[in-house]
């Protein structure tokens, strides 16, 4: 009552009524908490972490301006150097994977079967379930004596010795990318579920009728109008990805002899084990530049479509 | 409206309360009470908030919760302690120190006096002070926590770090003890690998354990990863290349190849499970072992690390109590820590593990628990041996950075792999002065 009744009347103050009369100006004034959230939560650390990382800072300390001393020092730090390698190959890898896992789960789960919807929901499971405490049951199953992996593995016969997944350089990585694809195929495959339900049936009628047959079916209908939420998932899952730190900090800390070691793992034993948070600073953006051109090239396309 | 200034009577009494007055007395009341605590907590009791580790051993943070409610009953001073993981304790240092808020008191770990000693507060009178009171403070305290000639912690013990090895084992293969030296050692697991009975040095990512054995290693052989001025790399020596040859031996004729994946825990799951003859730990196992192992406590035995070439060396955690610049509570807690390091509170503490810590002050090599049992006395004369990475150096920034990448742990690492002597030691050399060349 009181709002209609103020409604009704109007209000004393010119000003007022301008800027309310406005809407691109009453516009502002109802986003302007989420941008201020933005700039506080977001904006400032983010610039700051780019200032730090121009800087010599170490803990405790203001350090000086040192332009990008940091980043080419990098570049000549083999550690460093391995660190991007295995950075991508665990990127590249996990997003391909579950790209492809995600698809055909995806087709899977959009056909009639009995409890769908109960599967649809269990399959949620790795992505709700807290990282930390599933990756810790993932580091007991790869356990160099307990593994349970390696127990059914010799028990059917597949190998002949234990594996050593978290002990040797080349399993480490295997054993990360597994986790790693693991956890994040639920979102590619609800995600390309999501997308699969929206192609009008009408179309695979029509192809039917023409004769297609499901792989053609598939090739020139559900890939193509899969694309714009393909793009999508890949390119939050490869941002995700490169800043992953959960799984294998707890799987290998980025071991052994630094096979598994990645940006966020080598930043945070540097920034704040060792306390240069300078260099811990450049380790976690040096990728930026790259992925900030993936992202607008991304959009483009996106919006283009 | 009417209905507020209506009388409410309340049920049973008989009595009226009018809601006003109701409100009028609650409100009091409430004023009175926040003013009662605001005086107790602002103005009256001092508090002064500790962070610190989660003890592999529950029964010793449970003595610590008891000496804070001892001592707040005792002086008024109210002590909060906070215990967390160890390895999430340099994330909430480094969080305190840029943000200059915090607890008062940090538990620092090995070189985290040197560290973050511009954030730490001299504590030169408390040092001296309690060096005075109890017989002098062992040399290694002195590496750790002094830093410029001036005390920026007081040392609050080392988990001492021994051999620990299995006693009915080594007497299949002939040794009634365990041997003194490097080249014995070998010798010892490598018969006893030939029986089944595999030995195991952690030479994964442990910040604990594959460090604590592997730096003692490389000392032995000659080997040093800086010089004395802890600037300059002095990893290209014979001295390394004898200590990698060793590492390498000892992983193919001796350990289990799961060494490469450990943790800091691995081990100690390995030897409770009766899968380990013989591994570099604290006295966590044989502590385990009362309660999960009964069987085994009675063939587990501790030894000290074996001498080699230059000498014998050892390299356990040291743990540190700093009080930040930014306290406002710093001559409490300089007190409460002298409290808590005096003979009472801190033989109390010290006794519940068994092993678990040792103190490094000279008094406490003589505390009652090293004659508790026979087994954990070789643990006392740990410290004497005890030297911090950056060794012959001092324990500084630079030399942190180094561990905490593993540098000297992937050294062995590569050569038990296959990688040459020369090879692996050019690598490492590589690192390193990438590391030394910021000091």
């Amino acid at each position: 009552m009181a709002s209609i009744a103020h409604a009704e009347r109007p209000s004393g103050l010119p000003w007022l009524r301008r800027f309310t009369a406005s809407e691109a100006l009453t516009g502002y004034f109802l986003i302007s908490p989420a941008v201020f959230l933005m700039a506080v939560l977001l904006a400032y650390p983010f610039v700051l972490a780019v200032w730090i990382s121009l800087t010599d800072r170490v803990l405790g300390e203001p350090g000086k301006f040192v332009g990008l001393a940091n980043f080419l020092k990098l570049l000549q730090d083999s550690l460093f150097r391995q660190t991007v390698w295995n950075s991508f190959v665990y990127t590249f890898s996990t997003v391909l994977l579950k790209m492809v896992l995600g698809v055909i789960l995806a087709l899977i789960l959009n056909q009639q079967m009995p409890c769908r919807n109960l599967i649809r929901g269990a399959l949620l499971l790795p992505w709700i379930v807290p990282t930390s405490l599933s990756v810790l049951t993932w580091l007991w199953m790869f356990d160099s004596l307990f593994s349970i992996v390696n127990y059914i593995l010799l028990g059917l016969g597949v190998i002949s010795r234990k594996v050593q997944w978290l002990g040797d350089p080349f399993w480490a990585m295997v054993s990360v990318i597994i986790v790693n694809t693991w956890r994040g195929l639920p979102f590619f495959a609800v995600s390309l579920l999501a997308g699969l339900m929206t192609i009008p049936k009408e179309l695979y009628e029509a192809a039917e009728t023409d004769g297609a047959r499901a792989g053609r079916q598939f090739w020139h209908i559900t890939l193509p109008l899969l694309q714009p939420v393909i793009a999508v998932v890949v390119l939050f899952s490869t941002i995700w990805t490169f800043a992953d730190f959960q799984i294998v900090y707890i799987l290998t800390h980025g071991g052994p002899i630094n096979a598994t070691q990645i940006f966020a793992t080598m930043a945070y034993d540097v920034a704040l084990v060792a306390g240069r948070i300078g260099e811990g600073s450049a380790i976690s953006l040096f990728l930026f530049p790259a992925l900030l051109v993936v992202i607008i090239l991304l959009l483009r396309y996106l919006r283009r479509e | 409206m009417r209905q507020t200034k209506k009388p409410s009577t309340g049920p049973g009494t008989g009595r009226t309360v009018s809601r006003r007055a109701f409100l009028g007395v609650t409100a009091s009341a409430t004023a009175a009470l926040s003013f009662g605590t605001f005086i107790r907590s602002g103005l009256g009791a001092a508090k002064v908030n500790v962070l610190t580790w989660s003890n592999t051993l529950p029964a010793m943070d449970d003595v610590l919760r008891e000496q804070a409610k001892q001592y707040t009953k005792e002086k008024g001073v109210e002590i909060s302690f906070e215990f967390i993981n160890q390895t999430d304790l340099p994330a909430k240092t480094a969080a305190a120190v840029e943000s200059g808020a915090g607890p008062d008191i940090i538990t620092l770990w090995s070189d985290g006096p040197h560290l973050h000693d511009k954030a730490l507060v001299d504590v030169n009178d408390l040092a001296d002070g309690l060096g005075k009171d109890l017989k002098g403070w062992t040399n290694i305290a002195k590496d750790i926590a002094v830093v410029n000639k001036t005390w920026k912690a007081v040392p609050w013990g080392i988990i001492p770090i021994a051999i620990t090895y299995r006693t009915d084992w080594a007497k299949e293969v002939g040794y009634t003890k365990f041997p003194d030296t490097y080249e014995e050692m070998l010798v010892l697991c490598r018969k006893m690998k030939e029986k089944g009975h595999y030995s195991g040095f952690a030479l994964g990512r442990s910040i604990g354990d594959a460090n604590q054995s592997h730096y003692p290693m490389l000392w032995a052989h000659g080997g040093a990863e800086c010089r004395e001025d802890g600037k300059t790399v002095a990893i290209n020596s014979p001295g390394t290349a004898k200590a990698v040859d060793y590492v390498r031996q000892l992983f193919k004729e001796a350990e289990i190849e799961d060494v490469l994946s450990w943790d800091d825990s691995s081990n100690n799951r390995a030897f409770l499970a009766g899968e380990l003859a013989c591994t570099g730990n604290a006295a966590s196992i044989y502590w385990a072992e009362q309660k999960n192992a009964p069987q085994l406590r009675a063939v587990t035995d501790h030894a000290l690390w074996p001498k080699g070439p230059a000498g014998r060396f050892g390299y356990s955690t040291a743990i540190s109590l700093g009080i930040f610049r930014f306290s406002k509570s710093q001559q409490e807690s300089k007190e409460f820590i002298r409290w808590l390091l005096t003979p009472k509170q801190y033989s109390a503490w010290m006794g519940i593990g068994e092993g678990m810590m040792a103190g490094l002050l000279n008094y406490y090599e003589d505390d009652p628990v090293w004659k508790k049992d026979p087994k954990l006395e070789v643990i006392r004369e740990i410290p004497k041996y005890v030297r911090m990475p950056g060794y012959p150096g001092p324990p500084t920034r630079y030399a942190a950075e180094a561990m905490v990448k593993y540098v000297i742990v992937n050294m062995f690492a590569r050569a038990s792999k296959g990688m040459s002597t020369p090879e692996t030691i050019k690598q490492t050399e590589s690192e390193l002065r990438e590391i030394y060349s910021k000091a």
